[in-house]
């Protein structure tokens, strides 16, 4: 190969962005391809997808900007295991390498990761990475699973296509164990796609910039990244900074999170020793998971989110306890593990408060999301079955409220009431702004939603619940207060816990309660007009504003 | 057709300038202008432009027929939060819903960035008893008197200009919201009422309301502002038909446009489409991208055998850097559009990380970019492109804006070059080449969605930056082929001439194919159609006869998104299911390269357009005579490097004229340059076709 590293800035700045802009809107364009030929609506409803560009090392240069973000963090450890693997001179035009082991890959089994490298000019110059959530991956069809291998099937890296060619034998191996072959074919299809959308507009972009490789181009963007990374943390106060955060977990078995978060010049360190041990229940998350969910509330943090590459990452270390929630062994069940990697925001932030209150917010209610499944039988007899997707509200900052219903760490949003009606017998009889549900503070946390719900058959249904910040509602910062916690109920009455399944009467009607976020900042500081406004719309009852608000004189502006 | 008002004008009233256009085929003549947009007073620069046109063609008020209006005035209306105050009714228990949105984040790397203001903040907000289910039958009466309560609330006590009504499934069965009008009219026989299922009869509540709401908010300013201009037209002596420009590029009556004026929202860059299909047809191109540059924005839009590309939603008003998401979902149908904050006056920059951005900020039309002279400090793309010598400094605007060159290059060497370390003619190619980039990305993108390569395309480069572009982009997207048609500056004005009265609507009805009730579909249809003919009867200057075409929004079932299927223009009978099927099938497999074996078909809604025929229109150029070159100067070509480049006067090239690059062409409102490796060739229109090789 000809190119060796060149001096720092050998790229003329304006060369750069051209380049590096192009490489980017690749990335974007291949995860365009892979929402559109994706059969199932699982990846679209979700987001939980990613597509990246790598060099020849498995480091990200390009990371598609829609999708999870954090998932993209997950690629070039992934990658970086493949190859270690199948080692770089074993690698053939029109390989496909396959995997969704959670201890190397997205975290829990739908989430399939699939590798694909490039040739330019008969040398291996990089490879490009997608991973997308799966309709089905076979497994029990339920919660109460106590063991990885009742979640589906375990595909270890595996090549799916050989120099080109399908391998028959992997293929039926995967759809003889799954219910839904067809969309999950289909999906693998559309990874497919978007890889060779990604490596073709490599290769036309290499001829174009008479580049033989991306080590040059690869090697800028990692240090101009790194750099501007590295600086944000040096203007950071060094220091060990500390939060504990709590949460329902499973019954008898409540989930804590020790986070040590560690400024050292230019440098972060973040350490979750102290954190609860693994349990034989499917919040477990494992450490590639625990390092996405840490990194990108600390890119946010830093400003650092804008075009993500293996250089956002260089400064930052993420560690966990072997046997820890955090950092299980396999073959700990891991399926609902966003439950505990949702956590990590509210950690990471709750420990920056005290030095960087201007750059963090309060607990989301959303942190973890709150998903709900309904299932019964139709007035025609056949089944029906819909996840409900609504969000909880996020925490407020030293610069605003916290937005209402927006969901965070996540970006799954809400679904159209009439089209779960349209789907399914169910009649929904509201769905509003929960009042009093944000955080009182300087700040108030966003909203949480109201949503009640019925069925029309006259039949007997279920919803099955999966949530958390039950009994451990969202916290504030600096003196801003907590939110209300995620609740339900059926018929006024409450539920036995926000993560069961609930048979329901077919007159039932079931309420359910998304949590807000919490405040930020003490609430006697607090805009009075603002503490009357919420009070004149609602948002806040005056009961409410009374305790919270002692004395903010809510009559002013109601009239 | 009344005798002797022969002459149609096109004017198309854009954020930085007003371009219009004359058109008389009795006379074989054609006029083009250009001047600043008055937004203190469009009507005074519409005005203003039309006694120029008609001075320098040797006409008057007497001779025009049809004038033709498209504005940007609603769009601006929504960004800028200029709009009434207005009041929602919806259904009891979700009054919350128009706020609470899509519950996403728009912009993921930013923590505190926050989402468009509701339109109707929630003391405006009141649900009232009546629910309809989602087959359209009626679960709980409306409470006629909690509704003329909350009318009053809304009218009396927050002394609101208009009212949207949107109740839950009204797509499916408006009995409801009809009613709801009625009552409140009845008592408040002047209030403005939009209700959600005559505005966007689609299913999916948020994006209905939010259409609602839009046009509830922009109603009484449009209404003030067409009745203005209509009255000004009048009294200065116009005695034709006024007729204004739909999103999708139809055209429509003040009277209609009054009602939903949401439907114009997307008028302007409707037209440039239009026109482009135009071109498109006159020249026999199948497979065309429509390059549409102006003083902010870049639009692209792909137009397949003679007509654009339509979609049916849209996003109105987005908060910052055209993110999707940042904006108000409008149910709408448009035409499908890509829109980048890269035109003649976005403003070039460093960021955070020292590299060079271009847009999405723009100096617009005021201050505008250094090179205007009218007190713009930071360079922009225009600026650029007079110092690598794609513009001419004594030739802007046909010589009447002298551009300004020394503090041009003050401003990017303060701003770009000094901060990077290079020069100021490198500056200002990468300037341009960032800016080429950004609209080659989004180009690409825009195709990438619907399964295409831009390669296969030939591009028609228009409005007063496309040209100036047009090379630079092809080059980058491996397009071998530019058409710069004749008045390019002001092709959307022409679009407004080329342009049909139309009427495009939909009734959400979903089913699965399998089960649907073709009785209630016919009804559906002929209900449509009935609404669509009666509209366009008045249009008489467009001929009667009126093409209707179907479609209907389909997917699997189990799918969340739909793509578009033309139906069979047969009725609908009991074989309807299985043509209809077949004809999804090959628009799946078109869009997706794949069917699913045992999937389901169902649709979502059902489409109609009716429209009358477009008038064909030969620009009727004579060229002048004289010498076509006008000298040469240096220029800059992507690639190339600066070489030395013949300059052209348009207006003086005859048909058949065949020119080898490098060379710049200028006419009156824009310029182009291509470089050595282009083969240009004078059409029998006085088009530029432009070969690359």
């Amino acid at each position: 190969m000809t190119s060796s590293l060149p001096p720092k800035r050998a790229l003329a700045p304006v060369t750069l962005e051209i380049w590096w802009s192009r490489l980017a809107a690749f990335a974007d364009e291949a995860a365009t391809t892979l929402l559109r030929t994706a059969f199932s609506t699982i990846i679209r409803e979700s987001n939980d997808y990613t597509v990246v560009i790598m060099n020849r090392a498995g480091e990200t240069v390009a990371e598609c900007r829609a999708g999870i973000p954090a998932f993209a963090a997950l690629m070039t450890p992934l990658t970086r295991e493949l190859l270690r693997r199948y080692p770089a001179d074993t690698w053939r035009e029109g390989d496909r390498v396959i995997t969704n082991d959670p201890w190397i890959g997205i975290g829990h089994l739908p989430d399939l990761a699939m590798v694909a490298p490039v040739f330019h000019r008969g040398e291996l110059v990089g490879f490009t990475g997608t991973a997308a959530h799966l309709p089905d991956i076979g497994g029990a069809p339920s919660m109460g699973r106590t063991e990885l291998i009742a979640e589906g099937l375990l595909v270890p890296p595996m090549r799916l296509y050989r120099g080109g060619a399908l391998n028959e034998e992997v293929r039926s191996l995967l759809m003889a164990n799954v219910r839904l072959q067809e969309q999950v074919w289909g999906d693998i299809q559309a990874q497919v796609a978007a890889n060779e959308t990604c490596r073709r507009r490599l290769l036309e972009f290499l001829d174009d910039i008479g580049a033989d490789d991306l080590e040059e181009l690869g090697s800028a963007i990692h240090e101009v990244t790194d750099a501007a990374l590295r600086r944000s943390i040096a203007e950071l106060p060094d220091g060990a900074y500390t939060s504990t955060v709590e949460a329902d977990g499973v019954p008898g078995r409540p989930t804590t999170i020790q986070c040590r978060v560690t400024i050292a010049g230019d440098r972060i360190e973040v350490d979750y020793t102290g954190t609860s041990p693994q349990v034989p229940y499917a919040i477990n998350c494992t450490l590639p998971y625990t390092r996405a969910y840490t990194m990108n509330p600390l890119k946010l943090l830093l400003g650092a989110g804008a075009r993500g590459n293996h250089g956002s990452y260089r400064a930052l270390t993420v560690t966990a306890p072997e046997g820890s929630i955090l950092n299980p062994r396999f073959p700990a069940p891991v399926l609902a593990r966003h439950l505990t990697g949702h956590l990590l925001s509210s950690a990471v932030y709750q420990a920056l408060a005290p030095v960087l209150p201007e750059r963090v917010i309060a607990d989301s209610g959303g942190a973890p999301a709150f998903r709900v499944q309904f299932a019964g039988t139709g007035r025609d007899g056949a089944p029906f079955r819909l996840v409900l997707f609504a969000s909880a509200g996020m925490g407020a900052s030293a610069h605003a409220d916290g937005l209402s219903t927006t969901a965070f760490p996540t970006n799954s949003g809400g679904g159209s009431i009439e089209a779960l009606e349209a789907a399914s017998p169910l009649l929904f009889t509201r769905k509003e702004y929960r009042a009093d549900s944000g955080g009182a503070g300087t700040h108030r946390g966003g909203l949480g939603q109201l949503i009640s719900v019925r069925n029309t058959t006259g039949r007997p249904w279920q919803a099955a619940l999966l949530g958390d910040r039950e009994h451990h509602p969202p916290r504030g910062l600096l003196g801003g207060s907590p939110a209300l916690g995620t609740a339900a109920a059926v018929d006024g009455e409450p539920v036995s816990s926000v993560k069961s399944v609930v048979q329901l009467a077919p007159d039932a009607t079931v309420d359910l309660l998304f949590a807000g976020g919490a405040g930020f900042g003490p609430p006697d500081q607090r805009d009075p007009d603002a503490v009357a406004t919420d009070v004149a719309l609602g948002y806040l009852t005056p009961e409410a504003a009374e305790r919270d608000y002692p004395g903010h004189a809510p009559e002013r502006n109601t009239q | 057709m009344r005798s002797g008002r022969t002459a149609r004008i096109g004017v198309d009233v854009g954020g930085t300038f007003t371009d219009l256009v004359l058109h008389d085929e009795s006379r074989q003549i054609t006029r083009t202008g250009k001047l600043l947009t008055t937004p203190d007073d469009p009507g005074r620069g519409i005005l203003a432009g039309i006694e120029r046109l008609l001075r320098e063609s040797g006409a008057g008020w007497d001779d025009v027929g049809v004038i033709v209006h498209g504005t940007t005035l609603i769009t601006n209306t929504v960004l800028e939060r200029t709009g009434a105050e207005i009041g929602l009714i919806t259904t009891d228990g979700f009054r919350d819903v128009l706020e609470m949105g899509g519950e996403i984040r728009f912009d993921t790397e930013n923590l505190f960035a926050r989402p468009a203001t509701v339109l109707v903040p929630r003391d405006r907000r009141l649900g009232v008893p009546g629910r309809l289910l989602a087959d359209g039958t009626e679960h709980l009466a409306l409470d006629e008197e909690a509704l003329l309560g909350a009318a009053r609330t809304l009218l009396e006590d927050h002394r609101v200009e208009a009212l949207a009504v949107a109740f839950l499934h009204s797509y499916r069965n408006p009995a409801h919201e009809r009613r709801a009008k009625e009552v409140i009219t009845a008592a408040h026989p002047e209030a403005l009422v939009t209700l959600s299922c005559e505005v966007a009869p689609e299913i999916r509540e948020y994006e209905r309301m939010s259409t609602a709401c839009v046009n509830a908010y922009v109603q009484p300013r449009v209404h003030a502002y067409l009745d203005r201009l209509e009255d000004s037209l009048r009294a200065a002596g116009f005695a034709g038909r006024l007729y204004i420009m739909l999103s999708g590029g139809g055209l429509t009556t003040v009277e209609e446009a009054k009602e939903f004026p949401v439907k114009l929202l997307e008028s302007g860059p409707a037209a440039g489409a239009i026109a482009a299909a135009h071109i498109a047809r006159a020249i026999g191109e199948d497979r065309v991208i429509s390059f549409d540059v102006g003083g902010t924005t870049a639009k692209m839009s792909v137009v397949e055998n003679g007509a654009p590309a339509l979609a049916h939603r849209f996003e109105a008003g987005r908060l910052e850097k055209f993110k999707p998401g940042s904006g108000l979902p409008l149910r709408l149908t448009v035409v499908d559009m890509i829109e980048i904050g890269a035109g003649g006056g976005s403003i070039a920059g460093l960021d955070d990380l020292g590299l060079l951005k271009v847009g999405p900020r723009s100096a617009g039309s005021v201050p505008g970019p250094v090179a205007y002279g009218l007190g713009g400090a930071l360079p922009t793309v225009t600026d650029a492109d007079l110092v690598t010598g794609r513009l001419d400094p004594d030739h802007f605007l046909g010589g009447e804006m002298n551009l300004v060159g020394d503090d041009v290059r003050a401003a990017l060497r303060a701003h770009v070059a000094g901060p990077l370390g290079i020069g100021v003619a490198e500056a200002a190619v990468g300037v341009q080449s960032i800016a080429a980039d950004s609209m080659a990305a989004a180009t690409r993108m825009h195709l990438a969605e619907k399964g295409a390569d831009p390669s296969a395309y030939t591009l028609v480069a228009f409005g007063g930056a496309g040209p100036v572009h047009a090379y630079a982009l092809a080059r980058l997207l491996k397009i071998g082929r530019i058409v710069v048609p004749m008045g390019a500056g002001v092709m959307s004005a022409l679009g407004f001439l080329v342009a049909a009265p139309t009427v495009t609507d939909v009734r959400g009805y979903p089913t699965e194919l399998a089960d649907a009730d073709w009785a209630h579909v016919s009804r559906l249809f002929a209900e449509m159609e009935e609404r669509a003919r009666a509209l366009l009867a008045g249009a008489d200057e467009f001929g009667d006869k009126v093409v209707v075409s179907r479609s209907a929004d389909m997917r699997y079932v189990g799918q969340g998104y739909e793509i578009e299927v033309p139906l069979p223009d047969a009725a609908f009978g009991p074989g309807a299911a299985e043509a209809i099927r077949d004809r999804f099938l090959a628009a799946y497999d078109a869009t997706f390269g794949r069917t699913i074996s045992g999937g389901r078909p169902e649709v979502i809604s059902w489409r109609m357009s009716a429209a009358l025929p477009g008038s064909h229109i030969d620009l009727a150029y004579r060229p002048a005579s004289g010498d076509p070159v006008r000298g040469t100067r240096r220029v800059h070509f992507e690639g190339h490097g600066e070489l030395e480049t013949t300059v052209y006067d348009r207006y003086a090239l005859p048909a058949g004229t065949v020119i080898e690059g490098p060379a710049v062409i200028e006419e009156r409102e824009t310029s182009c340059g291509f470089g050595p490796d282009a083969r240009i060739t004078v059409d029998a229109r006085h088009n530029l076709v432009v070969e690359l090789t």
